[in-house]
């Protein structure tokens, strides 16, 4: 073979790892965004949109159900490919071991990321770790480049071995930083390369059916098992031929360890990912004074270089291993405690020491590298060590305790002195009740979320517990050290907000029956959107069927904004989104928004309601309402639709009007269901005020585009919607029994 | 036509170094990346570039990495730039806190966007540093209906001077020419006016003297001090946030004459900036509007447009340096030792989106 014509490119990781899927041409990506690894997906988007890409896309409305339909499609035969990052990989957890160990292989980009909690996005290894113990091959890619060619080797590997692989690499380190990379000019070139695939047992062959999944017991299952630890020895066996032909392809050769003045070095440190460059900086440095020092990484955890290791380990007489993750309780992170193991069975006989650093992204300079090198040749015990920790400041942090507010006691909101419901018309009044949020929050100008949480919690009367579900709501308002919160705030992730408030709810009641706690109403609110009722749709449904006492409240600004709007299953159908780009073969997102209203009310709740800003008076009444059955009844579900000007695309100071626009043309018709009997708050059509839904759409850049010709079947069809979930409104609140 | 470059100046691993400091929404992200692929594609230089990315504490304004390289060498650090050759500010509020110069000295040059007339000496030490160049860039932006970025894009290359404007056009062609055409020529003409009309303050010869101050501030919260698990006590000590960086120009202006009290303000602020107490208006008791809280305004002014008398009208803030009816917040126990000046969230998490939206001239 011969090397193949390569073109310059400037990209990321993540890019790199888009141009390398689309060059494979794989069949299918199942996915759901998460940062930092979503630009794989919005890339793939894009190149889709404009006719460059044949692939079927579909965002799962999680990550559990994104490799849900991987695996479908894997075991269709299809090539199929995922990318994700830290806690969506973790709630795909339990389904890695399936496809691993009923054998069927696909490639999935982890872009690692710390894992929550408390919520950070940034990168360190905590994710992938979990991975370890799968049957997935992990290859892991220190430079864009190496992104790039990894992703090719890894499905030729994973088709060779029938194993799922991972090529994993630093978040935003290595997956946003843009770099000079090469690539193959042909498409056929990388698929030569990779080859056709073969189905050993082709699924969809009707004429041969065969059963996936059987029930094990022993003594099946371990020699089961012992199968996929043998796909693992054969993946070891030809991953370094891989690398070795990919090499003669494109002149980059890799190895399975990749070092870096190791041969003759004394004193070597271990690192993974985008560190190991940085650390070949502090080599070059500590070199020219004289000091024999290499550093090591491996371009693959798993299956795990032990040879290869030991190799270059038995030389150094001081090895120290840099962990960007914990296992805490062990001995070091688990690539500590790997290489640890390797050189005791290898009777490598240098001095070692483990410590964790670089958490949650923080930077790692030269600087550190060498102090590294230093640490690494001292004489101290081998006792694992947390870089880069401080103590903090304990004069500072007491004068920082000091409180800014008085804590809002239950008589500081009874503005109205009288019952529990709030009777209208009253929004002069309403300005007395103290704000529950604090201002200097860290949302975008206009932004909608603070506008309708305000708007809520100025009806209600009672103390409020707040829980947010992860969203833009919750990222703006509690940046540590500050908070925007001056009620008790709990904050739980994307799909699972709704259960863990019944928990709470359900605690607070008992020890207010035991005497424990005064009795006195509390409303537990459950804040939810960025399109957190997609993954975490289960989770309220269920909450809400269980019948506890708690308020759910959503603002639906009509897509996943806190990562950058990807397209949630509530935006409008045409609108353009980071994953629904317009382009010469897209027009904007394909299907319907949701209507979590009337899933909301299948579930027989005591009251669902939908509110909007721009009818103020009927929001806070409904608040109050929802509150009122919170405490007394069961769940109640408030829906708010909230502007997003940042991704609308609109001014900030229009939204009360975009807001309006959606309700006169009943995109988002004001209704409630109480106790089952649905009553419209607001009708246009009576009012005078019905608007053709393209109105609202041409207010909003996201949806301009579809005041185009070429663009009216799309909006016909969504006006034609609009109207028939409004004529079903409408009959039902003429009907009782619907 | 390959170009050879020569950088005028590296540091010890042979980088020439920009950091670019923003606001989110002025496009420095973009501009970096715009910078990046120029040294690649039209340079001949090796290049690398970044942003400061997603959810940073709020008000962390957006920074963007720039190094390059001679090509042959590889630029393997992936962390950012503490001392930079050339120190980019896109918005001259940004200067409010020191902390932007950070690791920049006697070698650095520095670019400040701020608007003509405004006392320069004032808002830094022009002596500190090797060159300190000014530019107007919102009005040329204005005028020539392109954006702050390809303007600062059109300045950094006559201040870096490696650079041609036609190398300029290029990138500028490539990045945003292809999708959309329609505004290329705009905003080629801003790149141009921003390359001939950055205007030098201070020049002086670069010198050896060490570089400004590379200490890290000691943090308050560490695991001695800090609470376990996350938990912050402090409730509602966002408040401490100066938000006016936010505002693009304009705020709301009150005129109390007019009000009558309805209260849509309030319930339209996303800032909670609108101060109600209990009174008399018209003879009845009800809540009135006492005054704004412009250290929360960000200036999206919704009150503006949902005002029903016209009581809060649009202002430029420039002619309003004493605001009237500055009302902070009248919840608080204690007045803030000092607020701190921050921005929104700048987020960047995925830039597909954003760049269309950017070129597009859209409101981000």
């Amino acid at each position: 073979m011969q090397e193949c014509k390569q073109i310059i490119e400037f990209a990321s990781g993540n890019e790199m790892a888009s141009m390398a899927i689309k060059q494979i041409g794989y069949d299918l990506m199942g996915y759901y965004p998460i940062t930092p690894s979503t630009q794989i997906a919005e890339n793939l988007d894009l190149m889709k949109a404009e006719g460059n890409l044949d692939l079927i896309m579909i965002a799962a409305e999680g990550e559990h159900s994104a490799a849900g339909i991987c695996y479908g499609a894997a075991v269709g035969g299809g090539r199929v490919i995922n990318a994700t990052s830290a806690n969506g990989l973790l709630y795909a957890l339990e389904q890695f071991p399936v496809q691993s160990g009923t054998r069927f292989p696909m490639v999935m980009n982890v872009a690692c990321r710390t894992v929550s909690g408390p919520l950070s996005i940034k990168g360190d290894h905590s994710d992938i770790m979990y991975m370890l113990n799968v049957g997935w091959p992990i290859l892991f890619a220190h430079s864009a480049q190496q992104v790039y060619d990894f992703n090719i080797v890894a499905l030729k590997l994973a088709e060779t071995v029938r194993l799922p692989v991972v090529v994993a690499y630093d978040g935003f380190f290595t997956s946003h930083q843009k770099r000079r990379c090469m690539r193959f000019e042909h498409d056929e070139d990388v698929r030569n390369f990779i080859g056709e695939k073969h189905e050993p047992y082709p699924f969809l062959d009707l004429e041969h059916p065969i059963t996936i999944g059987s029930y094990m017991n022993e003594p099946d299952l371990i020699n089961n098992r012992y199968q996929l630890h043998l796909a693992m020895e054969e993946a070891k066996n030809v991953l370094p031929k891989m690398f070795d032909e990919y090499g003669t392809l494109c002149g980059r050769s890799y190895k399975w360890c990749e070092g870096y003045c190791h041969e003759d070095a004394e004193t070597l440190l271990v690192l993974l990912g985008s560190s190991f460059d940085t650390a070949t900086v502090a080599v070059d440095r500590l070199r020219k004074q004289g000091r024999k020092v290499g550093v090591l990484t491996l371009g693959a955890l798993r299956p795990f270089p032990e040879e290869e290791l030991a190799e270059i380990l038995r030389y150094a007489s001081h090895i120290l291993i840099a962990d960007r993750q914990d296992s805490y309780g062990g001995v070091g992170g688990n690539f500590s405690m790997e290489i640890r193991a390797v050189m005791q069975k290898y009777g490598c006989a240098g001095k070692v020491k483990s410590l964790v650093y670089g958490l949650g992204g923080k930077d790692f300079y030269v600087e550190d590298a060498i102090t590294m090198f230093d640490m690494a040749e001292e004489e101290s015990p081998d006792n694992l060590f947390y870089y880069g920790v401080e103590k903090g400041n304990s004069q500072q942090a007491e004068l920082e305790k000091q409180q800014f507010f008085a804590p809002l006691s239950a008589e500081k909101t009874r503005i109205l002195q009288q019952s529990n419901q709030v009777t209208g018309g009253q929004i002069n009044q309403t300005t007395a009740m103290p704000k529950r949020l604090a201002p200097g929050h860290g949302a975008c100008p206009g932004c909608g979320i603070p506008v309708n949480i305000n708007m809520l919690l100025r009806a209600i009367e009672d103390p409020v517990v707040l829980l947010f579900q992860t969203g833009c709501g919750m990222i703006v308002t509690t940046p540590y050290p500050k908070t925007s919160f001056k009620v008790p705030y709990l904050h739980n992730l994307f799909q699972n907000g709704a259960a863990t408030l019944s928990g709470l709810a359900e605690i607070c009641y008992r020890k207010q029956e035991k005497g424990e706690l005064p009795r006195g109403d509390i409303v537990f609110i459950m804040v939810s959107g960025d399109g957190g009722m997609d993954i975490g749709m289960g989770s309220a449904l269920s909450t809400a069927m269980r019948g506890h006492r708690l308020l759910m409240f959503e603002y639906d600004n009509g897509g996943y904004m806190n990562t950058g709007y990807q397209f949630s299953y509530s935006t409008p159908k045409g609108a353009v989104s980071a994953t629904s780009h317009v382009g010469r073969c897209q027009f904007g997102k394909r299907y319907f928004h949701k209507d979590m209203p009337q899933l909301m009310a299948a579930a027989n709740i005591p009251y669902v309601a939908t509110v909007a800003e721009s009818n103020p008076v009927d929001f806070i009444k409904k608040a109050a309402k929802a509150a009122d059955y919170a405490k007394k009844e069961g769940c109640a579900y408030v829906k708010a639709i909230s502007a997003c000007p940042l991704n609308w695309n609109d001014a900030p100071d229009k939204e009360r009007k975009v807001i309006e626009a959606a309700v006169d043309c009943c995109y988002f018709p004001l209704y409630e269901v109480e106790r089952g009997i649905t009553t419209l708050s607001y009708d246009p059509h009576k009012s005078g005020k019905k608007i053709p839904v393209l109105d609202w759409l041409s207010m909003m850049g996201r949806t301009k585009h579809l005041k185009n010709n070429e663009y009216n079947a799309v909006v016909e069809s969504l006006q034609e919607e609009v109207d028939r979930r409004f004529q079903c409104l409408l009959a039902k609140s003429e009907n009782p029994y619907l | 036509m390959e170009k050879k470059v020569v950088l005028p100046i590296t540091d010890e691993n042979g980088y020439y170094q920009i950091r670019l400091e923003s606001i989110g929404g002025l496009g420095a992200n973009l501009c970096g990346k715009m910078l990046g692929e120029l040294g690649i594609k039209y340079l001949g230089l090796n290049s690398a570039s970044f942003s400061s990315y997603g959810s940073e504490k709020t008000g962390t304004p957006v920074k963007g990495f720039i190094r390059y390289s001679s090509a042959d060498l590889d630029i393997k650090l992936h962390s950012p730039i503490k001392t930079p050759h050339l120190l980019v500010i896109f918005h001259d509020a940004l200067l409010s806190d020191t902390s932007v110069l950070k690791g920049c000295g006697s070698d650095t040059d520095i670019i400040v966007n701020t608007v003509n007339g405004k006392d320069r000496q004032e808002l830094l030490e022009l002596e500190d540093y090797h060159c300190v160049y000014f530019l107007d860039a919102q009005k040329i932006a204005i005028e020539t209906k392109s954006r702050i970025n390809v303007v600062m894009l059109g300045a950094i290359a006559k201040v870096m001077g490696f650079v041609e404007l036609e190398d300029l056009n290029a990138i500028c062609k490539d990045t945003l020419g292809r999708k959309y055409p329609a505004s290329l020529s705009q905003n080629m003409e801003g790149i141009r006016r921003g390359y001939e009309e950055v205007d030098i303050a201070f020049e002086s010869d670069r010198s050896k003297s060490p570089k400004g101050n590379k200490n890290e501030e000691e943090s308050i919260w560490g695991y001695e001090t800090a609470p376990i698990g996350g938990i912050n006590p402090c409730f509602g000590n966002s408040v401490v946030n100066d938000l006016s960086p936010s505002r693009q120009g304009y705020f709301p202006i009150f005129i109390p004459e007019k009000c009558i009290n309805c209260g849509l303000c309030d319930t339209t602020c996303p800032d909670m900036v609108f101060q109600f107490q209990k009174g008399e208006f018209k003879g009845r008791e009800m809540m009135l509007n006492k005054g704004l809280d412009y250290y929360h305004c960000k200036g999206c002014l919704r009150c503006v447009t949902v005002c029903p008398v016209q009581a809060l009208v649009r202002g430029v803030e420039a002619e309003h340096p004493h605001k009237k009816y500055f009302m902070p917040n009248q919840e608080l126990l204690r007045n803030p030792d000092n607020y701190e000046k921050a921005g929104y969230d700048g987020y960047i998490t995925s830039e597909a989106f954003l760049t269309e939206q950017r070129i597009k001239g859209g409101e981000v």
